[in-house]
C-alpha cells in the first residue's frame, strides 16, 4: 500500500511539474516576500516629506519655523499659486500643501486615505507636539484632490484586476484549449485566415474585459471621470493585455499550463500596479511594470481628469506591447507551435 | 483530383519523422498508407494536409500550392484520427460553424446529416455520442466544403468490429463519389480489397508503392507482418 501511495504521489507530483504547477508553488511564496520586502514597513519609511507652500500666503512664523528645524523629516517648496502647486502634487512632485485656511491651515493632498497623507498628518503632530506642547492641531482640514470616496478612489484597481483576470486567466486556458483538442488545426482546415482566429480571440478578450468593467460601474454607480481618456484607455489596455494573453495560451500545450502560467504573470502585473499607492517603494517600481501603463492613465483620468495627451507614452506602450504579442502569436500560428 | 508531393520530410528526432518523400496520385484513385506506429503515416497526411508545418518539400492539389492555404483547404479535406469537433456543442452547431467557415450553404448541412445518418442525432451535444457516431459527424464536417481529395487518419481507431466496417462502408461511399482518398492504416489486411494502391512506410520511408494484389505477395509484406 505504502508502495503503491508513493508511485501514485509521485506520479502527480511529475504531473504537476509538467503543467507547470509546481513552478507556481515555488513562485507565489517567492513573489509575496519579495512584495512585502517593498511594501514600506512603517510611514517612517516615506522619507522626506515635500511640502508645497503658497508664495504671498501668511504662514504662522511658529509653524514654519518649527518645518524649517525638521530638515530631515520635511522639505519646504514654494509655488506661486494653489493651482501650481496642485499640478505638482499631481505629478507627485510634492506629497502635500499646505493652504492658509481661515485662521488654521489646510492640508491638500492626493488621496485623504493614503499612507502618504497619514505620514505627513502624523509627521506633522509630532513636530507640533515637541515644539508647543499640547497646542491645538496646525492642520485644520485636509482636503484631497481625488474625486469621490474611498470606493471610488479603489476603482483603478478593480478595473486592472478585472482585465488583467480575463486577460491572463481566462483567456489563455481558452486559447490552450482549442490547442489541445485540435480545435484550432480543425478551424485552420477552414479558408478563415490564420489572422482572423487571432483577431477574434483578441476582441473576445476585449470584449469580456470592458463587459467586467461596465459591470463594475453599472453595480457601483461609479462615473467615468474623464471619459473620453477613461475609455480610450480601456481599450487600449484590453487590446493590450488581451493580445498578451491569447499569446501565453499559445506558448503552451495544455489548459492546465495556460492557467499556471496566466497566475505566473497575472500576480505581477496585479500587485505592484495596485499597491503603488501605498508604499513609495513600490510607487517607485510599478512604472517600470507594464500594467501602470494601463494604471496610471486609468487612475488619472477617473480621479483627477486626467487627458490623454498627459500620457500618450503609456497609449503607445499600451499598443505596442499589445500589436507585438499579435505579431509573435501570428508567427506561432504560422509555425503550428506545439500543435 | 492529383496530388503532387516533392521532397516532404519531418523529422522529430534522428530516427522518428518522414525522410523526403515524393510521391504523386492520380483523381479517383483509393489510396491506403500502411505501416507499423511510428513508421510516418500520419505525419505524412498532417503534413500533406497542412496540421504541421514541413522541414521541406512541397505538396500540390489540382495544381493548388499548400502554401496557398486559403485555396488549398477547400480542396482537401482531413479526417483526424481523434474527432476534433466542439464537443460541448451539438452536431448540427459544429456543422453550421464549420459551414459558415466554407461558406457552403445550409442545405449541404441537411444532405450531409442525412447522407451520414445523423439526422436524429443533429441536437446531441458531440461529448454524448459514441465514438462510431463521432467519427461519422468528423467525416460530415470534413465534406461540408465538397473537396475533391480527402485524407483519412487511421479512421477506424478504437473502433469495434461493426463500427470500423462502417467507417470503411463511408470511405467507400466517398470515394464512388468521384472523390481522391488517402487514408491511413496500420492493419493492411483490412483495406485489402478496399484500396486500389498501397503505400508502405518504414522507419519515415517509402518500402513498397503499388496494388493491393502485388504488395500482399511481396517480401515487404512478409517482412513487416508475417
Amino acid at each position: 500500500m505504502i508502495k503503491n501511495l508513493a508511485l501514485l504521489i509521485t506520479n502527480d507530483l511529475a504531473a504537476a511539474f509538467k503543467n507547470k504547477s509546481l513552478f507556481l508553488i515555488l513562485f507565489i511564496p517567492l513573489f509575496a516576500v519579495l512584495s512585502l520586502k517593498l511594501v514600506d514597513r512603517s510611514p517612517g519609511d516615506f522619507g522626506r516629506v515635500n511640502l508645497g507652500i503658497v508664495q504671498n500666503q501668511r504662514y504662522p512664523y511658529s509653524v514654519m519655523n518649527a518645518l524649517r528645524s525638521a530638515d530631515r523629516a520635511f522639505s519646504l517648496e514654494t509655488v506661486i499659486s494653489i493651482d501650481e502647486g496642485e499640478a505638482l502634487l499631481r505629478e507627485r512632485v510634492l506629497d502635500g500643501i499646505l493652504v492658509r485656511e481661515g485662521g488654521g491651515l489646510e492640508l491638500v493632498v492626493l488621496k485623504k486615505e493614503a499612507f502618504k497623507t497619514l505620514a505627513i498628518v502624523s509627521g506633522l503632530t509630532e513636530l507640533q507636539r515637541k515644539t508647543e506642547g499640547r497646542n491645538p492641531n496646525w492642520i485644520t482640514d485636509i482636503r484631497p484632490l481625488h474625486a469621490g470616496g474611498f470606493q471610488f478612489q479603489s476603482l483603478p484597481t478593480w478595473v486592472l484586476m478585472s482585465i488583467l483576470l480575463v486577460s491572463l486567466i481566462i483567456l489563455p486556458a481558452q486559447v490552450a484549449d482549442e490547442k489541445e483538442k485540435k480545435l484550432l488545426l480543425g478551424l485552420l482546415q477552414t479558408p478563415m485566415r490564420e489572422s482572423e482566429w487571432l483577431a477574434s480571440k483578441v476582441l473576445t478578450g476585449m470584449a469580456l474585459s470592458i463587459l467586467a468593467v461596465l459591470l463594475l460601474h453599472v453595480m457601483g454607480l461609479f462615473g467615468a471621470g474623464n471619459a473620453v481618456a477613461y475609455i480610450t484607455f480601456i481599450v487600449a489596455g484590453t487590446f493590450c493585455f488581451s493580445s498578451f494573453g491569447v499569446m501565453l495560451g499559445f506558448l503552451c500545450a495544455s489548459q492546465s499550463s495556460a492557467r499556471t502560467l496566466g497566475v505566473l504573470f497575472y500576480l505581477p502585473l496585479l500587485l505592484p500596479s495596485a499597491l503603488s499607492d501605498f508604499s513609495s517603494r513600490l510607487s517607485s517600481i510599478a512604472p517600470l511594470i507594464p500594467s501602470y501603463n494601463l494604471f496610471e492613465p486609468v487612475r488619472a483620468a477617473l480621479l483627477e481628469g486626467g487627458r490623454i495627451a498627459d500620457f500618450t507614452f503609456d497609449l503607445a506602450c499600451l499598443l505596442l506591447i499589445g500589436l507585438a504579442a499579435c505579431f509573435i502569436t501570428l508567427k506561432l500560428i504560422k509555425k503550428r507551435w506545439l500543435m | 483530383m492529383p496530388l503532387k508531393v516533392n521532397d516532404l520530410s519531418k523529422l522529430y528526432s534522428e530516427k522518428r519523422g518522414l525522410y523526403p518523400v515524393s510521391l504523386s496520385i492520380r483523381s479517383g484513385e483509393l489510396v491506403a498508407v500502411v505501416g507499423h506506429n511510428g513508421a510516418g503515416k500520419s505525419t505524412l497526411l498532417k503534413l500533406i494536409s497542412g496540421w504541421l508545418a514541413p522541414d521541406s518539400g512541397s505538396v500540390e492539389v489540382d495544381g493548388i500550392s499548400s502554401l496557398d492555404r486559403c485555396a488549398y483547404v477547400k480542396k482537401v479535406g482531413f479526417v483526424p484520427e481523434t474527432p476534433n469537433l466542439f464537443d460541448r456543442f451539438s452536431v448540427e452547431y459544429n456543422f453550421r460553424l464549420f459551414a459558415g467557415l466554407f461558406n457552403a450553404s445550409f442545405k449541404r448541412i441537411d444532405r450531409l446529416l442525412k447522407e451520414f445518418d445523423l439526422t436524429s442525432y443533429r441536437s446531441a451535444r458531440v461529448h454524448v455520442l459514441s465514438k462510431g457516431l463521432k467519427q461519422r459527424a468528423n467525416i460530415g464536417r470534413a465534406l461540408l466544403s465538397n473537396p475533391g481529395f480527402i485524407l483519412f487518419d487511421e479512421p477506424t481507431l478504437g473502433l469495434d468490429f461493426e463500427m470500423t466496417r462502417d467507417v470503411y462502408r463511408l470511405l467507400k461511399k466517398v470515394h464512388s463519389a468521384k472523390k481522391t482518398v488517402l487514408f491511413t492504416s496500420h492493419r493492411p489486411e483490412e483495406i485489402r480489397s478496399l484500396a486500389t494502391r498501397i503505400i508502405v512506410l518504414h522507419e519515415g520511408r517509402v518500402v513498397f508503392d503499388g496494388p493491393p494484389k502485388k504488395y500482399f505477395r511481396s517480401r515487404t509484406y512478409r517482412e513487416l507482418y508475417l
